[in-house]
């Protein structure tokens, strides 16, 4: 095995580890008021929303290579690699590539620790804004497109990111009150049994969806390093394995369910009622659809936030807990510079100890970096089991302290 | 950066548009038709003063509902030749008023 080989296979790894953390991280997007309305199990609607991910993800037989393009200028139109990049056997690239996906992962890793709902294509694309400053200077950055399209960090990723929850958020609000000012004096338990269905659909929708859309990001960035490597040349198909590989990524990342997440988007940012969820969920469906059919690019993330949020504005005397809202949009301001940062460091790392060496350190960072957030997330753990607890803490009538396992509960909303 | 504004908003405003036409509108139609169900079945489906019988059935807003949830049904299903087309290279024309299956230009 040859130094760019190695070089070449932690790429692969860290980019399938960065399609993992975007499906748990996901889950939420398509299941958070699934979950949290009961519609379905918490076990069952990861189970449903991975396995549709992993379809969605097989359903990308068509997959653009050109993926980094919105953001930086690495690759050249048709896909293959910029050849200045290439001329050392593509170390140069993949330097650039594999700080950009550690900066993703950690952020994602980060905001997952704190239940925060942030945009895994916001964390990509930060990562290689940061780690293409770092190692070709601000020109390498495709900040505004070339005027004929939107496109560039402004046109695929900032307004965006601005208008998707907005938008969003307004059609689940006017869905929230059509359906209940329709249903009005039904008995609950004749309706809720139609918006469990109604509900369980759009989330399928949703699932699907995300598989096709955000696993073929990783398939394109994986690709791209074989090209760079010279392992491929191909610029119309990538290799079947890269599929196989990144659609399984995403679907066992988003059926390990990332809970803490869940949780906030389901419970924490508005009190979800049946209806509310199905308003929720189709709306976010429409609106994915409906942008991705006009070239319009948004994040999941977003677009389900915005969502959620609209559906609580849109019952009468439904509670938003707008300082949630507001952690959640902090973090979705600096999720582009943040990852930028962390893969901006990275890629200084890596060139500093140059070659096999320097590559091998910034994967270390990232293993070391990820266990501390793993282990630092056991201190107060969610899972299926209590996803679904109150928000607020019940008043507790002096905790019997045989419990020690609800505490921490109640205490990772407070702002760990 | 204008120019980006300019086409953002520009795609802003169709997405708003099919956003409510497609996830208010299908709702509106799904929430119609347990409205109807619940018509179709009358008794205790409806909120009714306590002590009485609730409303006669009425079979006729069991098959207006059904309708309705099979319009909502038809949306779901290109909401799924959308995303199975687009995996494919493929995408939706809308140019003749039914969906039909193109080549993504």
């Amino acid at each position: 095995m040859t130094q760019a080989s190695v070089v070449l296979a932690l790429v692969v790894v860290t980019a399938l580890a960065f399609d993992f953390t975007n499906g748990f991280h996901d889950t939420a997007n398509a299941m958070a008021t699934t979950i949290a309305t009961k519609a379905l199990k918490p076990k069952t609607a990861v189970a449903l929303s991975g396995i549709l991910n992993l379809v969605g993800a097989f359903l990308s037989v068509q997959v653009a290579l050109t993926v980094t393009n919105a953001v930086v200028k690495i690759q050249n139109s048709n896909g293959t690699p910029k050849e200045s990049l290439v001329s050392d056997g593509g170390s140069a690239l993949l330097l650039i590539i594999l700080a950009g996906l550690v900066g993703g992962i950690v952020w994602n890793l980060l905001t997952w620790l704190l239940g925060l709902p942030s945009s895994s294509s916001h964390a990509l694309f930060g990562g290689l804004i940061g780690a293409t400053i770092a190692g070709l200077g601000w020109a390498g950055v495709n900040w505004n497109g070339d005027g004929s399209k939107l496109d560039g960090v402004v046109g695929k990723v900032l307004l965006p990111a601005v208008l998707s929850p907005v938008i969003a958020g307004v059609v689940a609000l006017v869905g929230t009150w059509i359906i209940h000012r329709i249903t009005a004096g039904l008995a609950a338990r004749h309706t809720d049994q139609g918006f469990k269905w109604g509900q369980i659909g759009s989330a399928s929708l949703v699932s699907l969806a995300h598989g096709t859309n955000d696993a073929q990001k990783t398939m394109g960035v994986i690709t791209l390093a074989l090209i760079a490597s010279g392992d491929w040349t191909d610029t119309k198909n990538i290799p079947f394995w890269v599929k196989v590989a990144c659609a399984l990524a995403i679907a066992l990342g988003t059926y390990l369910g990332g809970w803490r997440i869940i949780r906030t988007l389901g419970k924490g940012l508005v009190d979800i009622a049946p209806a509310q969820g199905m308003a929720a969920q189709s709306s976010s469906a429409a609106v994915i659809l409906a942008s991705s059919h006009l070239g319009f690019a948004l994040s999941t993330t977003h677009v389900a936030t915005g969502s959620v949020l609209g559906s609580g504005l849109g019952r009468p005397g439904a509670q938003v807990r707008w300082r949630v809202a507001g952690r959640m949009i902090t973090a979705w301001l600096i999720t582009l510079p943040a990852a930028g940062l962390v893969g901006a460091a990275m890629w200084g790392v890596g060139h500093l100890v140059g070659g096999l060496a320097g590559a091998l350190v910034v994967f270390a960072v990232l293993v070391a970096a990820s266990l501390a957030v793993w282990f630092r997330s056991r201190r107060t753990p969610i899972g299926s089991h209590n996803v679904n607890d109150d928000w607020e803490p019940v008043a507790p009538p002096a905790a019997p302290a045989d419990e020690p396992a609800r505490v921490p509960v109640t205490a990772a909303h407070g702002g760990v | 950066m204008t120019d980006n504004l300019g086409f953002a908003l520009e795609g802003a405003w169709k997405v708003l548009f099919a956003g409510l036409v497609l996830g208010a509108g299908l709702p509106l139609l799904f929430a119609l038709g347990i409205r109807s169900l619940a018509w179709g079945a009358g008794g205790e489906a409806e909120v009714h003063e306590s002590g009485v019988t609730g409303p006669k059935s009425q079979p006729i807003g069991t098959v207006v509902g059904w309708v309705l949830f099979a319009i909502v049904l038809l949306g779901i299903v290109l909401g799924i030749t959308f995303i199975v087309a687009s995996g494919f290279g493929k995408a939706l024309s809308f140019e003749h008023i039914y969906p039909t299956i193109v080549d993504k230009h």
